[in-house]
C-alpha cells in the first residue's frame, strides 16, 4: 500500500464507557506566534473546519445521530441501577444530580483534556526540532501554553452550540444555575483545570527526554486517568479506602472536582480550601514541567541535540 | 465450492502469520497494546463491583450474571476488534488515495480483502481475557454444566460477531461517500455502545419502544444479550431464531450494501 | 482477434462546487451545484496480442482513466470495451487472473513485509502451482538484480528497487496483458533503464501485450512501436511511433545562459523563443543543434546550455491540428 504519512504510531486505546461527545480535532505544532494570532488564526480554522463539517451532509446528519446514543444508554443504565437498588441517593448523589454529575464532566474535560500535547512534545525532541525552540527569546512551555489557550478558546466557542443544545435538552437533570459565588468558583476550578491538565501532561511530554516510548507511557497513564479522574463514577461512590485516596491525587481536578463544585457539594471553606489546594497542584506541577524541562535541555545538549 | 473455502482459509492463514510476525517485530509497542486493553477490563471490572457495592442487581441480572454478560461483551469485542477493525479503519484511507484500486485488481472476492487484511492480535488476548472473566463469573454462580446451554451459547456468540461484523461493514461502507474523514472508530464506539448493557435497562415509557427497535428492526441488542442469557438466565428459543436470522439477513444485507458502494465508487473515481 | 478493442469509450464525472464562506456552506446543506468534468471523450481503438502500444498525452488528458476502464476499475458513462474476451468491468474473477496492472509511484505490496512474503501471498491469491512459481521468480529476480533483496521490508527499498518488485509481482502469474500507468516515473536514469529492458526481455519471450501511459517520450522510444495519443480526452493519434518522431524530430529547444546579458543577434541562429537578461531560448532543427551551438561558443562564452525537445503540448497541439485538418480535407 502506499506508504503511510508518519511514524507508525500505536493504535489509540479504545475509548471509556462514556466517551466525550465531541473529540477535540487533532493539534499540529507550527511555528509559535502570540496569542492574538494565534487565536486568529485557530478561529478561521475553526470557521473554516465547522462550514466543511456542514458541507457534507450524511456524514453530519450521521455524527449527530451516533453522538447522542452513548448518552442514552448511560442515562437508562444509571435508571436501572437505581431502580433496582431501591435507594433514592447513592454515596449522596440522587439519580438527577448523577446524570447531571456525569454530564458535567464532560465539560470538565473539554477543558482539561490536551490532546496530542505529549506527543508533539516528544516528537519535537525526538525528532531534534526542539532546536527552535532555544533560539527564539521566548520559551517552548510558554509558546505551548498561549497555543493550547487560544486553540482551547476556540474549540469552546465551536462546541458551544451542540452542548448547549444537549444541556438545554437535559435541564430536567438539572436544578437550574446555582449562585454567583458558587458560578465564579465553577469557573475558577475549571480554568485551574485547564492549568493542571496542561502542566501534568507537558511534564509527561518532558519524560521524552530520557525515554523515547513515552507516548505508550502517556497511553496507560491517559487510559487509566479516565477512570480515576471521576469521568466514569463520582469517586464518592467507590469503596474506602479508594474514595479517600483518588480525592488526595491531582486527577479529580480534570473531571471530578469541577462537576462537583457545580453541584454544590462542597461549598463554604471547604470549596476554598480545595480551590487552593487545587492551585498548589497546577503550580507544582508547573514546577515539574519546567524542572524536567531544564534538566532536559542540559541532557539533550550533553549529547549535541 | 469446497475447494474455494480451503483456498480462502489458507490465504486467511498466511495473512495471520504475516501479521502476528510484523507485531512482534513491535514487540514493545504489542506489549503496550495488550497492557491497556487489560487496563480496559480492570477498569470495566472496578466499575461494575462499585456499582453491585450498592445494589443486589442491576435491571435484574445478578452480579455474577452480570459479569458474565461483560466477560461476553468484552471477548466478542475483542474478536470483532482482532479480525476486522483496523481493516475497517483503513477501509477510508483506502478511498481517499485511490488505493483501494489494487484490492479490486485480485481475483479474489474484495470484502474478503477489505475485512481481513490484517489481523491485530494486540487485541487477541481479550478473547481470552473476557472468556476467563466468564468462567469466573460461571464458577461465582455456582452454574451447573448443561451441553444445550453450551452449544447453543456458542453458536448465538458466532452470529453475534456475524451482526457485530454486518454493522461494522455498514458503518464502513458509508465512508465510500463521506469525503471527509469521519473517524470509524468514533463512530463504532457509539453504535456499539449499544450492544454494552443488558436489554432490561431499556424500560420505561420511551425507553421500552426504542429498545424493541434495537432488538427486532436494528438488532445491535441481541449481539451480547442473547449468548449471555442463553447461558446464565433464559434460553428462550425465539431469542436464539431471530438471532441466527439476523445473523444470515444482515450478513446478506452488509454485502449488497457494500458492493453497491464499490459500484458507486467505480463510477465515481478517474 | 483483438486482445483490446475499445469502442466510443466515454468518462465523465460531476464535481461538486463548493462556494466559499460559512453562508454558502449552510445553502450547500439543501442546494448543491456541479459542473460535468469529460475525462474520456468517445475513444475507440483496438490492440491485437503481442504489441507494445504506448498511450501518450500531457497530464490529466485522460490515459489513466482509460486505463482504469480497461482494467475494470472505472465505470464508463457510455461507450462498450472488450479486454481479453471479457467486459473488464463485470470483473469476472477469469479475467482478473490474467492480467496486471502497475502503477507508478504507488505500492501495490504489503508495506511492511518483506518483498518475498507480498510474493507468496500473490502465489496464494492468483493461484500459482509452486514449481511454476519458484522458477518464474527466479527468473524475474535474476532479469532484475533483486535477487538479495526479496526479505528486505518493502518500505525500506529505494523508488527503484520497489519498483521493480512491483513488476516481479506483477508478472509472477504470467498475465497476458500487461497495463502499466506511469512505471518510470520519478526513477532514476539507471533504474528506468533497467525497467525497460525488462519489459523488453519479457515481451520477447512470452509475448506479452503491453499497454503503456506516460508523459516522457524516453520510455515509449524504448519500448513501443505503435502510439496513441490523447489530448482533452480525446484520441489525436493513432498510429506508428515514426509519425510522431518526425514531429519532434523537426526542432529542438536550445536554452542558453550567457555570461553576460544576451546578444541580439540571435535570430540567424534560429527562431528565438525568448530573451531575457542572461538567457535566451532558441529553437533550432534538430540536424543543425551541433553546428550551431559550436558557432554561438566561438563568439560568446556561456554559462549553461540545456538542448530539450519542445513541450510535449505543443508537438501534440500540432498532431491535432494536422489530425484536424486531415479530417477536414477528406
Amino acid at each position: 500500500m502506499t506508504p503511510p504519512d508518519g511514524l507508525a504510531a500505536p493504535t489509540a486505546p479504545a475509548p471509556s464507557p462514556a466517551a466525550p461527545l465531541l473529540v477535540e480535532p487533532p493539534l499540529r505544532q507550527s511555528p509559535p506566534r502570540g496569542v492574538i494570532a494565534t487565536l486568529k488564526k485557530h478561529t478561521k480554522i475553526v470557521r473554516v473546519s465547522l462550514s466543511e463539517r456542514m458541507t457534507y451532509r450524511s456524514d453530519f446528519l450521521l455524527g449527530t445521530i451516533l453522538r447522542f446514543l452513548p448518552l442514552v444508554t448511560t442515562i437508562l443504565l444509571w435508571k436501572s441501577i437505581y431502580e433496582s437498588s431501591g435507594a433514592s441517593e447513592l454515596a449522596g448523589f440522587r439519580y438527577r444530580e448523577m446524570i447531571a454529575y456525569l454530564l458535567l464532566t464532560h465539560i470538565s474535560r473539554m477543558f482539561s483534556s490536551m490532546p496530542g500535547l505529549a506527543a508533539g512534545i516528544a516528537r519535537d525532541i525526538r525528532e531534534g526540532t526542539l532546536k527552535r525552540y532555544l533560539i527564539q527569546p521566548v520559551d517552548m512551555i510558554g509558546y505551548l501554553l498561549s497555543y493550547r489557550v487560544a486553540h482551547k478558546i476556540a474549540y469552546i466557542t465551536m462546541s458551544f452550540l451542540p452542548y448547549a443544545a444537549l444541556f438545554v435538552l437535559c435541564r430536567g437533570y438539572f436544578d437550574g444555575f446555582p449562585d454567583a459565588l458558587t458560578m465564579a468558583a465553577y469557573a475558577a476550578s475549571l480554568v485551574l483545570s485547564f492549568l493542571v491538565g496542561f502542566f501534568f501532561e507537558a511534564s509527561v511530554g518532558m519524560v521524552g527526554f530520557w525515554f523515547l516510548e513515552v507516548t505508550s507511557l502517556l497511553y496507560i497513564v491517559m487510559t487509566l486517568n479516565f477512570f480515576i479522574s471521576g469521568h466514569m463514577l463520582p469517586l464518592d461512590l467507590l469503596p474506602q479506602p479508594w474514595s479517600t485516596i483518588l480525592k488526595a491525587l491531582p486527577f479529580q481536578y480534570m473531571a471530578y472536582f469541577p462537576a462537583v463544585v457545580f453541584l454544590r457539594k462542597i461549598t463554604g471553606w471547604e470549596l476554598v480550601l480545595h480551590l487552593l489546594l487545587e492551585l498548589t497542584w497546577a503550580v507544582a506541577f508547573m514546577v515539574l514541567c519546567r524542572g524536567l524541562y531544564r534538566l532536559g535541555l542540559k541532557r539533550y545538549s550533553a549529547y549535541g541535540g | 465450492m469446497l475447494a474455494t473455502v480451503a483456498r480462502y482459509l489458507r490465504l486467511l492463514g498466511h495473512l495471520a502469520r504475516y501479521t502476528l510476525n510484523r507485531e512482534l517485530a513491535f514487540r514493545g509497542n504489542f506489549l503496550v497494546k495488550v497492557s491497556v486493553e487489560v487496563l480496559w477490563l480492570g477498569i470495566m471490572i472496578a466499575f461494575y463491583r462499585t456499582v453491585f457495592a450498592r445494589t443486589s442487581n442491576v435491571a435484574g441480572w445478578s452480579e455474577p450474571d452480570y459479569f458474565f454478560f461483560v466477560g461476553c461483551y468484552f471477548a466478542l469485542n475483542g474478536l470483532v476488534e482482532t479480525l476486522f477493525f483496523e481493516n475497517c479503519n483503513e477501509f477510508a484511507e483506502l478511498v481517499r488515495t485511490g488505493d483501494l484500486d489494487f484490492l479490486l485488481l485480485r481475483p479474489i472476492d474484495e470484502q474478503f480483502l477489505v475485512s481481513l487484511r490484517r489481523i491485530d492480535w494486540g487485541t487477541a488476548p481479550n478473547v481470552l481475557m473476557g472468556a476467563a472473566l466468564m468462567v469466573i463469573a460461571l464458577v461465582q454462580k455456582g452454574w451447573e454444566f448443561d451441553l444445550v446451554r453450551v452449544v447453543t451459547f456458542f453458536v448465538t456468540m458466532a452470529c453475534g460477531t456475524a451482526i457485530a461484523y454486518s454493522f461494522m461493514l455498514i458503518l464502513t461502507t458509508f465512508t465510500v461517500w463521506m469525503v471527509r474523514n469521519q473517524s470509524l472508530m468514533e463512530m463504532w464506539w457509539m453504535f456499539s455502545s449499544l450492544a454494552r448493557y443488558p436489554k432490561e435497562i431499556f424500560s420505561g415509557r420511551w425507553a421500552e419502544p426504542l429498545g424493541n427497535f434495537f432488538t427486532y428492526v436494528v438488532p445491535i441488542l441481541v449481539v451480547c444479550n442473547v449468548p449471555s442469557n442463553v447461558m446464565v438466565r433464559v434460553l428462550d428459543p425465539h431469542m436464539v431464531v431471530l438471532t441466527i436470522v439476523a445473523a444470515v439477513v444482515l450478513l446478506w444485507l452488509s454485502r449488497r450494501f457494500f458492493q453497491y458502494a464499490l459500484r458507486s465508487y467505480r463510477s465515481a473515481s478517474s | 482477434m483483438a486482445i483490446i478493442e475499445a469502442v466510443e469509450l466515454t468518462k465523465t464525472y460531476r464535481v461538486f462546487q463548493k462556494k466559499e464562506g460559512v453562508l454558502a456552506a449552510l445553502r450547500g446543506l439543501y442546494k448543491r451545484e456541479y459542473r460535468e468534468v469529460r475525462a474520456v471523450d468517445r475513444i475507440s481503438f483496438a490492440i491485437e496480442p503481442g504489441e507494445m502500444v504506448a498511450f501518450l498525452g500531457p497530464n490529466g488528458a485522460g490515459k489513466t482513466t482509460t486505463l482504469k476502464m480497461l482494467a475494470g476499475l472505472v465505470y464508463p458513462t457510455s461507450g462498450d470495451a472488450r479486454v481479453l474476451n471479457f467486459v473488464p468491468w463485470e470483473r469476472a474473477d477469469l479475467f482478473r487472473r490474467q492480467f496486471s496492472l502497475v502503477m507508478g509511484q504507488k505500492n501495490q505490496l504489503w508495506w511492511d513485509l518483506p518483498a518475498a512474503d507480498s510474493f507468496q501471498l500473490h502465489r496464494e491469491i492468483y493461484s500459482i502451482p509452486q514449481a511454476e512459481f519458484e522458477k518464474t521468480l527466479g527468473e524475474l529476480t535474476e532479469l532484475l538484480g533483486v535477487a538479495k533483496l526479496t526479505r528486505q521490508a518493502v518500505r525500506e527499498l529505494s523508488l527503484g528497487e520497489r519498483m521493480k518488485m512491483e513488476l516481479i509481482a506483477a508478472l509472477l502469474h504470467g498475465p497476458r496483458l500487461l497495463l502499466l500507468d506511469e512505471p518510470t516515473i520519478g526513477l532514476d536514469v539507471v533504474a528506468q533503464a533497467a525497467i525497460q529492458k525488462c519489459l523488453r526481455d519479457y515481451h520477447a519471450q512470452r509475448g506479452v501485450t503491453m499497454l503503456l501511459t506516460s508523459h516522457y517520450m524516453r520510455d515509449v522510444e524504448a519500448l513501443c512501436v505503435r502510439v496513441l495519443v490523447i489530448n482533452h480526452g480525446a484520441l489525436v493519434y493513432d498510429g506508428p511511433l515514426s509519425g510522431i518522431t518526425e514531429r519532434f524530430g523537426e526542432s529542438k529547444l536550445v536554452k542558453l545562459q550567457f555570461e553576460g546579458p544576451a546578444p541580439e543577434d540571435l535570430g540567424r541562429f534560429g527562431q528565438v523563443v525568448r530573451r531575457e537578461g542572461p538567457f535566451a531560448d532558441i529553437r533550432i532543427e534538430r540536424s543543425r543543434v551541433s553546428e550551431i551551438l559550436s558557432a554561438v561558443l566561438d563568439r560568446h562564452s556561456l554559462a549553461d546550455v540545456t538542448v530539450e525537445d519542445p513541450p510535449l503540448e505543443e508537438i501534440i497541439a500540432k498532431v491535432f491540428e494536422e489530425a484536424r485538418l486531415d479530417h477536414d480535407a477528406a
